[in-house]
């Protein structure tokens, strides 16, 4: 044992070293950032609106809701299940439909590809809008033109997707290979063939992604629909709720989460048969 | 289409067809036909019509006629605290369900769980993920009465479903050689976590909690609109009062803050990278 | 017959990267580029297909100004030059044999194009393509699945189907190993042989240079400063030729070598 601490392991203990996780640099950004949360965190309770007394009876209120809705009501089964299937055809048609506009606009939307800026700020500003307005506020502005009915609900779906659909697939036409849209371009292909030789294979697997996740999105979004009348089981759901229905709102809930799962597993089939 | 210059000797004729990505026939034109079948009875369903379109065209011009310019004047101070409100409800419920969100994904990681806790944890993750937080949002109205503690209460379970989730997953990746090291020093389960998981989960948490800070900024404007506080109860009176000036000064300024915000939260998520 | 006339080109930051460049040939033979790195020989390669504008100049082929053109007769000027390039530029997702095919491209029309429906004899050709070049055995596997070499006989392979009068190569052995190097450079210069083709193909490799080409132009700074024979290229040319710029060697902190 000596033998091995005769050496410079020996001198360890005298010579104190000093050791510290992050630099002075770090610790001070770190500082810095924990002092905003805090400060931020403090602002906001002490200023939030909430009248104190209901948060504090909050868990006795919850429980009597729950207990309320035990046991689920079966008897409403058969209302509920054709407005599943509706539910599920609003998210499939409005992805459908969104799928066929995102396209173009992902094209145009591509710095790379887009033939000018006009097109480009264009298609930009569509993306964005699009994406900036929840679904559900799209239901509304369609409920109010187009009437009550699953047709607004799946413009609604349908014009909150284009955006998602369209940002994530230009993207992808922005970060593709560029070598072989120059390989077609020197052989003297037109835009059309270099569009379905170069960009399309080379951005095909992000295209059924992002489709699939869309259409699993579009599942939970249809599902609150019918809350502003656009259609689907939000409209049983809102029902149950204003006529104090609580084991209805329970079977509803449950369905729900039943068909939200249905979507999540056929998403992942699909996509691990594609991908 | 000659080749001129064709060195090369034609022999036998070579016949090609691009290979299908599903080899068998009946497989792919068995989906291809449910497929379309489908697609056409959904839509029959959706009693799209052309004619309702159409009237509804000069509608959607008499709104966003009354839309443009956007009046920001009217309703200037309720849209001001209807903001602040949604920022703060974001704040707050981000910081309590990231808290909360870490023993749920504790419990949901199947290898450091034990079965009944795994259950338990993935079923409320499950839960929170399916609901919509519309739905939450009517619920918690019903359950503690209208205002901003209904919309925390709704984003705090949303972002448990969320980053739970998450943080499951990101447990259930982490190596184990760092858990087994930390234990051959004698360590208890606690100290395994902290010395162990935690810190290989430390980035990714940053980086969610940001990411959900956006999408609870998104979701917490819309949980207004059943009455759980914030500036999406100031776009619902509006759109009940056919107001659209005020509706679309409310819309553009909540893309401006959530463009602001989604550059924001970018920078900073590269920051802590 | 390919003519260069005072070509200048420059990019964004407006340094001009090729001066004035004059060049002809109209045998069919094969040329090689010489340079050192950054001296101009991707950007003369690529002016002359027109993947880049060029400023000022004429690019003559058999008497027609490549850069006159727009639109339809530059696609179809466009089908007369067959390029290789460094990296391949396959589509990788794509089947070798819709990439030698996309070769034909320039010919054929939208439909044909898009639904793969080539016409018989360009699948024929394609076939005998493949054949020729080794790879008849993989037409229906995916690019990615192909090795560095197979890949490179891949590019070959279309940019001939385009039944070009010339062809052009851009360092087309600079990402393989250098035994596969030589193989490609023989099938290069072979498959030109057989199809009577000009070649301008630019080369890091001097030995390579010499030992296949039966030209070799010196490019230094976008000028050119050799042209002849391979035999006529001594030591004192190729100091010259890959001479940095003054400039560029302080920068460096470069000693002189004498001997390269
Ligand atoms: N797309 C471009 N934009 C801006 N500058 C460029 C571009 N392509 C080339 N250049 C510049 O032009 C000069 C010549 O480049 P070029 O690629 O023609 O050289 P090269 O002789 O092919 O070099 P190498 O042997 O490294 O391939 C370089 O200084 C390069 O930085
Ligand atoms: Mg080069």
């Amino acid at each position: 044992m000596s033998s091995l601490t005769s050496g410079p392991l020996k001198e360890l203990g005298k010579e104190s070293y000093h050791w510290e996780r992050f630099t002075a640099k770090q610790r001070f950004l770190r500082f810095i950032a924990y002092l905003t949360v805090a400060v931020l965190l403090y602002w906001t309770v002490s200023s939030i609106d909430i009248y104190w007394p209901w948060v504090w009876s909050a868990p006795i209120e919850i429980q009597d809701m729950i207990s309320r809705m035990i046991p689920p009501n079966p008897g409403a089964l058969p209302e509920i299940i054709p407005a599943l299937i509706e539910t599920i055809n609003i998210a499939t048609i409005g992805t459908v439909f969104a799928v066929l506009i995102s396209l173009p606009v992902a094209y145009f939307g591509a710095s790379n590809v887009s033939p000018n800026k006009v097109m480009l700020w264009i298609a930009r500003v569509i993306i964005v809008s699009s994406r900036s307005i929840d679904t559900l506020i799209w239901a509304l502005l369609f409920v109010a033109i187009l009437g009550p009915g699953p047709m607004a609900g799946v413009f609604a779906v349908t014009f909150r997707a284009i955006g998602f659909l369209a940002k994530l697939i230009g993207e992808s036409i922005e970060e593709m290979d560029w070598g072989p849209v120059e390989a077609l371009q020197s052989s003297g292909a037109s835009k059309a063939h270099i569009i379905s030789y170069a960009i399309v294979p080379q951005v095909l697997p992000t295209f059924w992604a992002v489709t699939i996740l869309r259409w699993d999105i579009n599942i939970r979004e249809s599902t609150v629909l019918g809350m502003v009348g656009a259609g689907g089981i939000g409209m049983l759901f809102q029902v149950a709720i204003d006529l104090f229905r609580w084991r209805d709102v329970s079977m509803v809930l449950f369905s729900i989460i039943l068909v939200v799962l249905f979507g999540e597993i056929v998403t992942s089939i699909v996509r691990k048969k594609l991908i | 289409m000659k080749h001129e210059n064709q060195a090369i000797p034609l022999e036998d004729h070579y016949i090609w067809k691009k290979p299908s990505f599903i080899r068998n026939p009946w497989l792919r034109y068995g989906l291809l036909l449910v497929s379309a079948v489908y697609l056409i009875y959904a839509f029959s369903t959706l009693s799209l019509d052309i004619q309702r379109v159409m009237r509804g065209i000069p509608r959607a011009m008499q709104i966003f006629s009354s839309a443009i310019p956007p009046n920001f004047a009217a309703r200037g101070e309720l849209i001001v605290t209807g903001f602040i409100e949604s920022i703060q409800i974001t704040l707050v419920a981000t910081a309590a369900g990231v808290l909360l969100s870490i023993p749920f994904g504790f419990m949901a990681a199947k290898n450091i769980s034990i079965l009944p806790v795994y259950a338990l944890g993935r079923a409320v993750i499950i839960i929170s993920r399916s609901l919509h937080p519309i739905v939450l949002g009517v619920l918690f109205v019903k359950a503690v009465g209208f205002g901003a503690f209904a919309g925390v209460l709704t984003l705090i379970i949303y972002t448990v479903g969320f980053v739970g989730k998450l943080i499951a997953e990101a447990i259930e990746e982490i190596k184990y050689g760092q858990i087994e090291a930390i234990r051959s020093t004698g360590a208890g389960y606690f100290t395994i976590l902290v010395y162990a998981v935690f810190p290989q989960i430390m980035p990714r948490l940053i980086g969610l909690s940001m990411y959900q800070l956006d999408i609870n900024l998104r979701a917490s404007a819309v949980i207004g609109l059943v009455g759980a506080g914030g500036i999406g109860n100031t776009l619902n009176s509006a759109f009940g009062r056919y107001d659209y000036g005020t509706a679309s000064a409310i819309l553009l300024v909540m893309i401006a803050i959530i463009l602001v915000f989604e550059y924001v939260s970018g920078k900073l998520r590269r920051f802590t990278k | 017959m390919l003519e260069i006339k005072n070509l200048v080109k420059s990019y964004g930051n407006g340094e001009r990267v090729l001066k004035g460049l004059n060049f002809s040939t109209g045998d069919k033979k094969l040329t090689a580029i010489i340079g050192s790195s950054g001296a101009g020989k991707s950007t003369m390669l690529r002016c002359i297909n027109r993947l880049v504008t060029a400023d000022s100049g004429e690019i003559l082929l058999d008497g027609v100004d490549l850069l006159k053109l727009r639109g339809k007769s530059l696609q179809n000027a466009r089908r007369q030059i067959g390029m290789i390039f460094q990296g391949y530029n396959l589509v990788d997702r794509l089947t070798v044999m819709e990439n030698v095919l996309s070769g034909r491209l320039g010919y054929v029309s939208l439909m044909q194009g898009v639904f793969r429906k080539f016409p018989a004899e360009d699948v024929d050709h394609a076939y005998q393509m493949l054949k020729r070049v080794g790879l008849s055995q993989y037409i229906n596997k995916r690019c990615d699945e192909l090795s560095g070499g197979e890949r490179q006989r891949v590019g070959a392979a279309r940019a001939l189907m385009q039944n070009p009068r010339i062809l052009l190569a851009d360092e087309p052995t600079a990402s393989l190993d250098p035994k596969t190097s030589e193989l490609i450079m023989e099938l290069i210069a072979n498959l030109a042989e057989e199809m009577d083709l000009p070649v301008l193909i630019n080369l890091h490799n001097v030995a390579q240079a010499k030992h296949y080409a039966a030209r070799i132009v010196g490019l230094r700074d976008g000028v050119m400063v050799f042209d002849g024979k391979p035999d006529e290229l001594t030591n004192e040319h190729l100091e010259h030729i890959y001479t940095a710029k003054a400039e560029l060697k302080e920068q460096l902190g470069h000693k002189p070598r004498s001997k390269r």
